[in-house]
């Protein structure tokens, strides 16, 4: 196997594997600005995951699919938000609640529907991919950036559109103001409420797509399926520091790790478990790095 | 004066738990009814399927005695204001520890490899979190989120130890080789799985009890909780509650892990304790961060799961509803609008 055959399906995969990743950390980023600990990602996706399959399953139709997954997962995320907003839960507590609830569920329903708690395999259709030539026309990255389904250019329209709402509009505004104090937001005769609603419910929206993309990619539901994702994600915000760009980078890195251990098995020898626990890993380090420099530079 | 607000505080506490758990109650029926062709069959087996026969009901005290371990580490934890978040991650680690510990002692060893195993447990559990403290202590690293970060890479890496170096052959289970028979605890409930280790869960509560309110430590640990920098300025060496609490949750998360091999699991399975460590946080959360609350409150958890898997074995409902309820619990315990109400009910009365 040359070096040109085995690089590029390594990266073009880490493209399409970074989706969900990046997806429902681009929602999360408004949770997180907001000032509010999202560890609920993982049950929204794993909501968005089984819904979209199933009712693209029973519809026949993949778009319908898509538009009640998402539509189940901001319903999830609707429930997280009353809980802990209205009844005023513990937000944490509350999403650990979320991933609980998406968790049993899933096999539940699955269980009573297609009275099966394995895989349940759907005949539907693939999602389409694309190939827009104007991407394909940029020297080298061209060809990686081109192939992909419909989804991953999708999420790449909701980055450009979450960074254009985050530091372009009044909206965005808010929601950063309301991370940084609810009180002065509140002082300033607006709901500081509202815009933490709408933070998780837009974290509901990318979650329930990025599980979307991980059961119409198989055309089947996998209990758990979501496996850690939706902390990866909680991972990538931290990562990527923030900001829609650093979350683009973050979920790269991540992306390229799986996509990795799937090519490593056989060709390199370190087990697939080191593998993924090196995101974590990196992750800590990472902040213990930042915190050290953030430590001295407030010293000095 | 100070007294009857103390007991109005209970009163509300006590209402307001009492009307979480009647909610979740209510949704379970509610769900099996929805769910079970046999709605009434499903609802004895779920609510006094647990006390039908001595190995059920073992066998739910049984399932307990990890979470008084874990929700106790989390107490311990929350009642200083620090976030252990990483108790999967440092059970898993202890449980391992103590398993790779048992299977390299010579057999010569005899009794004394247990205690040694459950010291490396508790070890591996109280170095996993104590990292989190102290960076936390050194240079203000967010505890909450280093602690789960470090928690989720290690199971990998405990995985891949149970999948791959450690693992028998001879099961078709992803499991390590079984421990030697003279390390197995002794089983006090038979035909139950229930064993010895449950006194020592009681032992151990009532420690940390004793710990967090009659010694100069706990109090210390105490008042950083409520407030840290009024402690420091009462002369509080508050960087040490930094990373105490954290050691000693550390440490209870691992003694988890190496009891549950010891006493129920007897080989290390691949992911055998997943939910151990967050539903430690319920079970402190639902005993309001009081070790010996910690108890009934792990008896309450365990009882739901033991329902579900009664249900499951006579009806039709799948055990996963078990997990539905729990969430339901998860959802309510910590909301504030159930107790406020009932606190302001009772203020407006003089």
């Amino acid at each position: 196997m040359n070096e040109q055959s085995f690089t590029f399906p390594l990266l073009h995969n880490a493209i399409g594997i970074m989706t969900p990743f990046l997806l429902a950390a681009t929602g999360g980023l408004f949770t997180e600005l907001a000032g509010m600990l999202n560890i609920a990602l993982e049950g929204l996706m794993l909501i968005g995951a089984f819904f979209s399959v199933v009712f693209a399953g029973l519809t026949g139709s993949l778009v319908l699919g898509i538009l009640l997954g998402v539509a189940s997962a901001v319903l999830a995320a609707a429930l997280f938000a009353g809980v802990s907003l209205n009844l005023k839960a513990n937000v944490f507590v509350a999403g650990l609640a979320t991933n609980l609830l998406a968790s049993g569920l899933t096999v539940v329903l699955a269980f009573q529907l297609f009275g099966n708690k394995g895989v349940v395999r759907f005949d539907i259709p693939k999602l389409p991919s694309l190939t827009i030539p104007a991407l394909a026309r940029i020297p080298i990255l061209g060809d990686l950036l081109i192939g992909h389904n419909i989804l991953v250019y999708f999420s790449w329209l909701i980055v450009v559109l979450a960074a254009l709402a985050i530091y372009r509009t009044p909206f965005g505004l808010r929601i950063r103001g309301t991370g940084l104090g609810a009180r002065t937001v509140n002082s300033l005769g607006l709901r500081p409420r509202r815009y933490q609603l709408a933070g998780i419910l837009i974290s509901g929206f990318t979650c329930g797509l990025a599980g979307a993309m991980l059961t119409l990619k198989l055309s089947a539901f996998v209990p758990n399926i979501t496996s850690g994702r939706g902390w990866i994600a909680l991972v990538a915000i931290y990562l990527g520091n923030k900001t829609p760009w650093g979350i683009v980078i973050a979920s790269f890195i991540f992306g390229f790790a799986e996509s990795l251990s799937n090519f490593a098995q056989g060709a390199i020898n370190i087990p697939a478990d080191f593998i993924l626990a090196f995101p974590y890993l990196i992750t800590v380090l990472a902040m213990i790095v930042y915190s050290i420099w953030r430590h001295y530079r407030t010293r000095l | 004066m100070k007294r009857q607000r103390q007991i109005g505080e209970l009163f509300a506490g006590g209402v307001g738990l009492a009307i979480t758990l009647g909610i979740s109650f209510i949704i379970a029926v509610i769900l099996i009814i929805l769910l079970s062709k046999q709605p009434l069959t499903t609802i004895y087996y779920f609510f006094f399927g647990p006390f039908t026969n001595k190995y059920y009901f073992g066998n739910m005290l049984n399932t307990a005695i990890p979470l008084v371990f874990t929700g106790l580490g989390i107490a311990v934890a929350f009642k200083s204001s620090m976030f252990n978040l990483g108790g999967e991650g440092q059970v898993y680690s202890g449980a391992l520890m103590a398993t790779v510990i048992l299977l390299a002692l010579p057999e010569i060893s005899g009794y004394l490899g247990g205690p040694i195993a459950l010291a490396a447990a508790l070890t591996t559990g109280a170095v996993l979190a104590g990292v989190s403290g102290f960076f936390k202590m050194k240079w203000g690293t967010d505890e909450l989120i280093s602690s789960f970060l470090i928690s989720a890479a290690v199971i990998f890496i405990v995985n891949y130890f149970i999948t791959g170096p450690l693992d028998d052959p001879g099961n078709s289970m992803l499991a390590t080789y079984p421990i030697g028979g003279q390390y197995h605890l002794l089983g006090i409930f038979p035909p139950s799985k229930l064993d010895i280790s449950a006194v020592f869960a009681i032992i151990v509560a009532a420690l940390v009890f004793f710990l967090m309110y009659y010694t100069h430590w706990g109090y210390e640990m105490r008042m950083c909780g409520l407030n840290r920098e009024f402690s420091r300025y009462g002369g509080i060496n508050v960087s040490a509650y930094v990373i105490l609490p954290m050691i000693i949750s550390g440490a209870l998360h691992g003694l988890a892990g190496g009891v549950a091999i010891m006493g129920t699991y007897h080989m290390a399975v691949k992911e055998f304790s997943y939910g151990m460590g967050w539903n430690g946080i319920a079970v402190a959360l639902i005993a309001k961060n009081n070790p010996l609350g910690v108890l009934p409150a792990a008896v309450f958890f365990a009882y739901l799961d033991a329902g579900a898997t009664a249900a499951m074995l006579h009806s039709d409902v799948t055990f996963e509803i078990a997990a539905i309820v729990q969430s339901v619990i998860f959802y309510l315990i910590t909301a504030q609008a159930i107790y406020s109400l009932l606190r302001r009910r009772k203020r407006t009365r003089p």
